[in-house]
């Protein structure tokens, strides 16, 4: 009998929990398959070290961009190697809570909980990010009060507030992490006239990015290959050039943020000067992001414990009691 | 006359039964509801969460080690 199993189908990682257990896989999504082919050749982590390295012969691709199925055929193999990963198989058919980003069209709904189904699950059911990321960020959402949590993942930010159970207001925007990385990759290139890859970008945003300035701040070498000369160069970024790369992003996701603040009911809203708002996510961590939000809305901003496994902890406790949650799942609303 | 008697105990009947069922859903909803909120109160979530948090602190034993 196969244990029911939550995922949290992330555009840069993929968690999976599983009833009774707690998080079984986290992963990248990433998958690297023979061009010519088709055979697949490593997923997660072993193919994301293929990024950007591999011969002619190789790609390896992040099937989903903005939260969204872009290859529906590479996603649905993605997703039966995950679950063959923790156990399923054609013989043991569970239950599946899927994580997507609130803004998915019906199509997109469809194609994951086919994609879910056809890769072994028996029953498939979606749950909007940020209501899993409340659940999971420990949020008291049983409540009558305004609880506001703010999702950065890798391609969407998403801003809910939420109130007994239910989300009240909702703002989402296909901006994330990786709209940062390629900020940084087209500043490096527009001002220096280096070309970097998708990792070296986000090691850069690791290394020095932030979203307002902080203390200890110092300077990165980057490596590229020169746009005239075709040869390897290095250039020294500052936190300030990272700053001002990446400012139209980081003004994307604060103003999301700000709109759904003027979505929410006033009772609540003002919740929110005593509670606060959370954030969870990875491109959540990004240094200042938080400092920065606070001093745009005037509302103080708190970082969840666990911000990478948040929703996945919160889809979890749905799989956990899925009799009493069902009513939570985006096609039982409908 | 017989066929008054039957079709009004008919009305009667289904009368109680559509009464029956409307408290019956009405009832359910409210079940329903307090089941979803309680199944979102802190103390069924500390289940969940600390079957993670534990197993965390596997891993980075484990890394330590």
């Amino acid at each position: 009998m196969a244990r029911d199993l939550a995922i949290d189908l992330g555009t840069a990682n993929t968690l999976v929990y599983m009833k009774g257990k707690g998080i079984v896989l986290n992963e990248p999504s990433v998958i690297a398959l023979n061009r010519q082919t088709g055979e697949v050749l490593a997923t997660g982590r072993e193919a994301w070290q293929m990024i950007g390295r591999t011969p002619g012969y190789i790609v390896a691709v992040r099937p989903l961009r903005g939260g969204a199925i872009t290859d529906f055929e590479i996603t649905e193999r993605m997703i039966r190697l995950l679950l063959q990963r923790v156990g399923v198989s054609r013989f043991t058919r569970p239950k599946v809570v899927i994580c997507v980003p609130s803004a998915i069209t019906e199509v997109e709904r469809r194609a994951v909980t086919d994609a879910a189904r056809r890769a072994g699950a028996q029953d498939a059911q979606l749950i909007e990010q940020p209501m899993a990321a409340a659940i999971g960020a420990d949020l008291p959402i049983d409540e009558p009060v305004g609880n506001m949590v703010i999702d950065i993942g890798g391609g969407t930010s998403e801003s809910a507030v939420i109130s007994l159970g239910g989300i009240v207001a909702l703002e989402a925007v296909r901006v994330g992490s990786f709209d940062i990385d390629a900020a940084i990759q087209s500043y490096v290139r527009r001002e220096h006239g280096i070309a970097i890859g998708e990792r070296t970008a986000e090691e850069v945003k690791l290394a020095i990015g932030s979203a307002s300035p902080t203390e200890d701040e110092s300077q990165a070498e980057v490596r590229g290959r020169d746009l005239m000369t075709g040869l390897p160069r290095t250039v020294v970024l500052t936190p300030e050039e990272v700053r001002f790369a990446i400012d139209d992003v980081v003004t994307s996701i604060t103003s999301s943020v700000v709109r759904c603040l003027a979505k929410a009911p006033p009772e609540l809203a003002q919740d929110f000067l005593v509670r606060g708002m959370y954030l969870v996510g990875g491109g959540g961590m990004l240094r200042g992001l938080a400092q920065r939000i606070e001093k745009e809305t005037n509302t103080p901003v708190r970082m969840s414990n666990m911000p990478l496994e948040a929703v996945v902890m919160g889809a979890g406790h749905c799989i956990e009691h899925y009799d009493a949650l069902k009513g939570m799942f985006m096609g039982a609303r409908r | 006359m017989t066929w008054l008697f039957i079709i009004g105990v008919f009305a009667v009947a289904g009368a109680f039964y559509l009464y029956g069922r409307r408290k019956h859903r009405r009832e359910s909803g409210l079940t329903n509801f307090q089941r979803h909120i309680d199944a979102l109160s802190p103390e069924r979530r500390r289940e969940s969460f600390d079957r993670v948090r534990s197993q965390n602190r596997d891993d980075d034993q484990w890394g330590r080690r």
